[in-house]
């Protein structure tokens, strides 16, 4: 029931990732039980661990020719099963030095840095300052081109005598997407609501457009995933005389998919 | 006449090898299956945990409260983690309150007491924790992690919502490769005015709760 249960989460969450791929594949994960990826050990010998990390004691070594199961991987450690249904956990680099039943080495593939310019989508949080005050925000960016993306983002200020929640979409333009710290620019514009405490005296809360320009840098780490680090100018446009302007940075950490 | 039958025997034996050529390339038996590559798209990764807690949260001049959420990890690699977390408590009363009488100082409203934040995790002390059955005597053996968390994100308290800082540390036992039980203690810190001036409100969190990997 629960592998049932699993199985659908992850079907509802690779059809959200990627629709096109998991039209491809979606009847895969029915069948995955019955189709068996088997290796086999080409050096002379594989540790089995008892966990998936290094820190975990090794409790079982299979030796070179011996066939092992794929079961079930966890970050960079997968579960297997040898012949006499011996289970263990192996890391993908010892995984990487086995042999398929073609005979070739084995390859499975990890997000690389290649990947991480023909990214599609990217996805983040970070946390910085706006005006002084501290700011909490995530965002969700589409890349139409290698230079050329959309995003929308959410953030929440958390201020002394208000809270300030926005939401706003930007275009980004990256010149250089093949450097690994690559710098970007953006722009955009959308709405920022002003709340004040409910402790000081009601006031009603004020919605107002703003738009706002900024600078940024993205710093490939490893996997799929990397730091952005951005500083924007906003200003927001109100009913006063004058309007207002404020300065934002923020940090965060972003993955690609 | 040698050259000649030199030449001739040369044409045989080259018509005899290409005939035992042909025959080592085709076979006696036709395999049925050919062999696979191994399809890492068949394997299940089993990277998200997605949990309930539950515990006990002191908020601080609000006394201790039940406190209750929910909890999503992604694991990057085998030392570390990104977690979020969103939780609901309620606050109680000052001891103001208590000892004036009829006194309130927040509405039931602005009582609830709500965060969430977004941590990292990294699991330093992986292990192996030992239960004897009491009956049969069977040693189970669970695979254990003890992790150190911080992170930040906001608490909606008092009518106020403030940047709040988290900073913890947790112990998971793993029943199974998709069920995980954990007991945390975690401090929440910010700042806020609700008596007046400024100050750094100290809140403890301790819970527990269970987590699937999926």
């Amino acid at each position: 029931m629960i592998k049932l249960l699993q199985r659908s989460i992850c079907l509802l969450l690779f059809s959200m990732l990627s629709l096109e791929a998991a039209a491809d594949d979606w009847w895969k994960f029915w069948v995955a039980d019955s189709n068996t990826q088997q290796v086999r050990v080409a050096e002379p010998f594989i540790d089995f661990r008892s966990g998936p990390a290094q820190g975990f004691p090794v409790i079982h070594t299979s030796e070179k020719g011996e066939w092992l199961t794929l079961l079930k991987r966890k970050t960079d450690w997968m579960k297997v099963s040898d012949a006499k249904g011996r289970l263990g956990w192996v890391s993908i680099d010892d995984l990487l030095l086995t042999e398929d039943a073609t005979g070739d080495t084995v390859s499975i593939t990890e997000p690389r840095f290649d990947d991480f310019r023909t990214r599609r989508w990217e996805s983040g949080l970070q946390m910085g300052e706006f005006d002084s005050t501290a700011v909490n925000s995530g965002y969700l960016g589409y890349w139409m081109t290698a230079n050329l993306s959309a995003e929308l983002s959410v953030s929440q200020i958390l201020g002394n005598s208000s809270e300030i929640q926005m939401l706003s979409a930007a275009l980004v333009h990256q010149p250089f997407p093949q450097w690994r710290f690559s710098p970007f620019f953006r722009i955009g514009g959308g709405q920022i609501k002003i709340k004040p405490k409910a402790t000081l005296l009601s006031v009603d809360n004020s919605i107002n457009s703003m738009a706002h320009a900024g600078i940024g840098m993205r710093c490939y780490v490893s996997d799929r995933f990397f730091v952005r680090l951005e500083v924007n100018d906003y200003k927001v446009f109100t009913n006063e005389e004058s309007n207002e302007e404020a300065t934002e940075w923020k940090l965060g950490l972003s993955v690609f998919f | 006449m040698p050259h000649l039958c030199r030449g001739v025997l040369s044409f045989f034996l080259a018509i005899g090898a290409m005939a035992a050529s042909a025959e080592e390339v085709k076979p006696l038996i036709e395999p049925d299956v050919r062999p696979q590559k191994v399809d890492e798209s068949l394997i299940d990764t089993e990277n998200f945990e997605l949990g309930v807690f539950g515990g006990v949260i002191n908020i601080e001049d609000f006394e201790s409260s039940m406190l209750y959420g929910v909890r999503v990890a992604y694991h990057l690699t085998e030392s570390f983690f990104l977690e979020a977390n969103l939780g609901l408590a309620e606050g109680g009363e000052t001891s103001f309150e208590k000892l004036a009488g009829n006194v309130e100082l927040l509405s039931d409203e602005d009582r609830e007491y709500r965060f969430y934040n977004v941590a990292f995790g990294y699991n330093i002390l992986p292990g192996e924790a030992f239960l004897k059955g009491p009956f049969s005597g069977d040693t189970y053996a669970f695979n254990t992690n003890f992790y150190l968390i911080g992170g930040a994100g906001a608490t909606d308290f008092a009518g106020d919502n403030r940047f709040t800082a988290m900073a913890g540390a947790g112990y998971q036992v793993l029943v199974n490769d998709w069920l995980a039980m954990h007991v945390t203690f975690r401090e929440h810190f910010y700042d806020i005015d609700v008596l007046g001036e400024t100050k750094t409100s100290m809140n403890t969190e301790l819970s527990t709760g269970l987590s699937f990997f999926f």
